[in-house]
This record gives structure tokens, sequence and C-alpha cells, in this order.
């Protein structure tokens, strides 16, 4: 890892991740305070007026306790999908806008290797994430506890987001490597925006029907059960599989930014 | 004779439709400036990317200091100054964070050289990147490419949107460069921006090296041409009577084109005698100093 080159990417990711962070904040104040008995009893009455509506967003089942509807309401769709916007705009910060432009050159020409350059990178995105995560579990806990003193279960809480985590890490890892084989940003953009696309409709749908329930096997989304963490079931093989999963995409990422023809 | 620094043999690079490099092989020597001359889109750039280690060669191989320079390109990079042809810099920084952040990338610790460089070009750092015209990202380019002063400095028309005492101040900076000891590719489109530096020159035609020469032979046998405006034609016309014909006459200017230097004495003398009230020279372009050059060699054989 190349230290000035990690500050400078500090400099360049601070602020969409304060901007992501502090709308998620938003969901999660929200989310948690509309934990009430009575607002519940009429989030469930709009639930079964439009059943599949809710359950395409992965929101078929509130639950009892405060976790299994934070589970059901906030790790079903919206803590999925706003850090993968937030990672897909770190890629193109981090490498995207460098290789499509060319600023990529002076960074190359540097006694640095390119596997060192694009390690660093990956490891800024990492821990960009990773921090994020840590952050909105913070969050979680510490509103939680204001509001519902003592009602939400801090252990499972923290498994949800382990397993959180393991989800971004495997997307994030997506996206960067779409950046590591495509030069041109449309592509490198559209490899990992796509996919991450995909893989989400392909839940929402396998989430609406019976018809469409096999496409639940060709989302990695399925490995992330927030319901089934809530619950305290035994699910680490799958968080264990995004965890590798995210892993081997960053390192074949850097892998083939290594041996890449690049035209700077 | 000294050692070789970067080494080019057979290497082809094809981009198809005719574009890229063919069978380029030449040498460059410590401690020699070497130009790279060509017009747009002949291969300098192709090339220079190939010695960079950003694109893997077809055929043939590209060497500096013996290293290959795709597989081993960051242990070279350590004795590189690049300054790329198309500055693509990074615009959401001011100019001292870019330095800072190229100086950090290249491990160097102490700013003097770099504060010296800034100096020289009279560049402003502060500024940000985004703002600068492209003058001055041309200046924030040289001082990235020569501030870690390296043996080997690799640059890709590096004049390119100076102004004339810019230019200036960067041909001596090179000159001094040379004088430490470094070894210096450059590139340019232009005969005149070679001539002052360089040792050698490569020319490339369509991808493929037409020559390598010798800058003195390239300048000995540049052909000369020069206008003499004179008061009237009546003037005009009785230069070219006494320099025997060989000219052309349009109303009171004389054009007259010289093989070599041998003969201009005696012309100037004509045309002060004949009360000559401006002169100009007319610069060949790279394919006339080409076609000329090798004209001459063909008539010799």
């Amino acid at each position: 890892m190349h230290k000035a080159l990690f500050c400078r990417d500090v400099q360049t990711l601070w602020k969409p991740w304060l901007i992501f962070s502090a709308i998620l904040t938003m969901y999660i104040v929200v989310i948690i305070s509309m934990f009430d008995p009575s607002l519940g009893e009429s989030l469930n009455l709009m639930m079964e007026s439009m059943p599949e509506l809710f359950s395409a967003f992965g929101m078929n089942n509130p639950g009892a306790t405060l976790l299994d509807f934070i589970a059901n309401y906030l790790y079903g769709f919206l803590l999925i999908c706003l850090p993968l916007v937030m990672e897909l705009i770190m890629v193109n910060i981090l490498m995207t806008r460098y290789l499509d432009r060319g600023a990529m050159a002076w960074l190359l020409a540097s006694p640095n290797s390119r596997t060192k350059i694009a390690f660093t990178q990956a490891a800024a995105l990492v821990a960009a994430v990773l921090v994020q995560m840590a952050y909105i579990t913070a969050v979680g806990i510490v509103f939680a506890q204001i509001s519902f003193g003592g009602e939400l279960d801090i252990g499972r809480f923290l498994y949800l987001n382990v397993g959180l985590f393991g989800l971004h890490l495997f997307l994030s890892g997506l996206c960067f490597l779409g950046s590591c084989l495509f030069q041109e940003g449309r592509y490198a953009l559209g490899f990992g925006g796509g996919l991450g696309i995909l893989f989400v409709l392909f839940q929402m749908l396998s989430q609406v029907g019976e018809e469409a329930e096999f496409l639940k096997y060709l989302t990695p989304l399925t490995l992330f059960d927030p319901k089934a963490l809530a619950m305290g079931e035994t699910v680490w093989p799958s968080i264990l599989a995004l965890y590798l999963g995210g892993a081997a995409l960053y390192g074949i990422g850097i892998f083939f930014f290594g041996k890449k023809d690049l035209s700077l | 004779m000294s050692k070789p620094m970067i080494e080019v043999a057979n290497l082809t690079c094809d981009y198809g439709h005719g574009r890229g490099v063919f069978d380029l092989s030449f040498t460059v020597y410590q401690g020699e400036v070497f130009g790279f001359l060509g017009p747009n889109g002949a291969g300098k750039t192709t090339t220079i990317r190939q010695l960079m280690g950003f694109v893997r060669p077809d055929r043939g191989s590209a060497k500096i200091l013996g290293l290959d320079c795709f597989a081993q390109s960051s242990k070279i990079q350590s004795n590189v100054g690049y300054l790329p042809g198309e500055l693509a810099l990074m615009e959401d920084m001011s100019g001292e964070g870019f330095l800072k952040l190229i100086a950090g990338m290249k491990g160097l610790r102490d700013p003097s050289r770099m504060e010296e460089l800034c100096n020289l070009f009279e560049l402003n750092p502060h500024q940000r990147i985004r703002r600068m015209s492209k003058g001055t990202k041309q200046k924030l380019g040289l001082v990235c490419a020569f501030m870690g002063s390296p043996e080997i400095l690799i640059l890709d028309e590096p004049t390119s949107g100076l102004d004339p005492l810019m230019q200036n101040r960067f041909t001596q900076l090179l000159l001094k460069e040379k004088e430490r000891g470094a070894t210096i590719l450059l590139s340019s489109h232009l005969f005149e921006e070679t001539e002052k530096t360089c040792d050698r020159v490569a020319i490339l035609r369509a991808g493929r090296l037409a020559a390598v020469e010798q800058m003195q032979k390239l300048r000995d046998s540049r052909t000369r041409s020069y206008t003499f405006v004179f008061p009237d034609e009546q003037l005009a016309q009785k230069a070219l009577a006494q320099w025997g014909g060989k000219g052309q006459l349009e109303a009171n200017s004389l054009s007259v084109t010289l093989d070599n230097a041998a003969g201009l004495p005696e012309l100037l003398g004509i045309a002060a005698e004949c009360k000559a009230c401006d002169l100009r020279e007319k610069s060949q372009t790279l394919e006339e100093l080409f076609l000329h050059f090798y004209g001459e060699v063909q008539q010799d054989a």
C-alpha cells in the first residue's frame, strides 16, 4: 500500500462518504422511530393491502421485535442500494476517472508497481465501506437505545451488520473489478452498476411470486438474509461465502490491472 | 561507445488501420539527447507508451537500463522522469497538492528542486489545476518530470503550450540536465525545436522509422530558403541578376533557396548592395527536410 496515494484517496472520498452517511442516518432514524405499536399496525395494514410491493423490497415480515422490524425495513433494500451507489461513485473517483481521462499515467510513472497502486485504491474503497458500516451500526445502536432503551438485541444487531459488510465487500469488489477490466468509463461503471442493479432486480422479483423464485439463485444478495440473521439462525456459511467472494473479486481486479494494456 | 540506456528492437504495436508502430529499432546512449521527430500520428506517443510500460508490444522489445519496459516498469521508473503528451492532470487538486502527491509517489523528500523548477518556469502552484491555462499546466507537468533529477527523461512534446520565453528556458534547462549527465528522449513535430538540443534524431513516418541521423549532419544538409524584400522592383531584379537568376521574383520580393550555408555570405552581400529592407527565413517542413536529405543521399549513391 502507498501512503501518499492513500492520503490523496481519503481527501477525495470524504465528501461522498459524508453525504451518503448523512442520508443513511436519516433513514435509520426515521425507520427506527416508526417502530411503535400503533404505527406498526398501520404499516402492517398498508403491507397487507399491497403485499407484492412490500415483499419486492424485502419488507414482508415486520416481525415482533425492534430488530426484526429494522432488519425488515432497513436491511432488505435501503442499506443494500444506497451504499452500492456510493461504492460505484467511489470506484469512479479512485480508478475510472484516472483511467478514462489519463491521469493514471502520473501514478504509474512512479517507482510503484501497478499491483501496489491498485491495491492502495482497493484498500481505500474497503476502508470507506468498512467505516460506513461501523458508523451505521453505531447510529442504529445509539438511536435505538435513546428511543427504545434496552429493546434492541445488540449482539444480533452486530451480527446483522457483519453480514451487511460481507455483502458490500462483495458488491464493491464487483464495481472495483469492472474498473480494472475496462478502461472506458461507461463500460467500467456499467459493469459494476449494471450487475448490481440486475442482482437487486432479481432479488425483488424472486421475492414477489413463486414463478420467479428461481431467480434468487442468480443473485448473491440471497446470501445475505437479514431476517435470518436477526432471528439468530446459523447462516455464517453464506456470510463467509460473501467475504471470500468479495476478497476474490478484489484480487482478480488487482491481478488484471497489473497485466492490462492501458492507453494513457 | 557509452552505455545504452534505452534499447528498442523490432518493436511493433499494431492498432489496425495502419496505425501504430512497426518494426522500430533504435538505441539511446547515456548522456545523449535524442529527438523523436514525426508528424502527428506518426507513432511517437505510441513508442513512448511502450517505453513507459503502459502497453505491451505485439512483437519486439523495449528495454530501459536493460530491464523490460512492461514487466519491470516499476524498477525502471525510479530512474525516469516522464512528461505525457496529452496532459491529464487531477483537475480537482491545486498545483501544489498535485506536486506534493507526485513527489510522494516518487518518494522524494526534499522539495528544493521542485521549488527551483517552479521559479524557473515562473509557476504559481497555488492555483487550482482546473483554472490553469494550457501553458501553466504544461509547466506543472514539466516540474513533475524534472523534479526527481532522474537519469532518464522521456518527454512527449515538451514545449507544446509554452510561450517563446518559456520555450527558451526549457531549452536551457534541457542543456543543463544534459550537462548533469541525464539521457533525454524528446518527441516533437517541429525540426527547429529539436535543433538546439538534440544530438541525434529519429524521424518517424507512418509508424516506421525513416531515419536515425546525427543532428549535425541534418543541419548541414538542410536547405535554406530566404525571402528578401527590396524598396522597389528594379532593385529586386538587379539582385536576381547578380545572383545569377536562380530565384523567384514576386513584385519587389525575391525568394532564394540555398542547398547549404556556403553561398550565404555572397547572397547577403548582394542583398545589402541592392538595399534589401527586409529578410525572412522560410522554415522547412519536416517532410521537405526529409525529402531533401534523402533525395541527396540517393544522388550520392
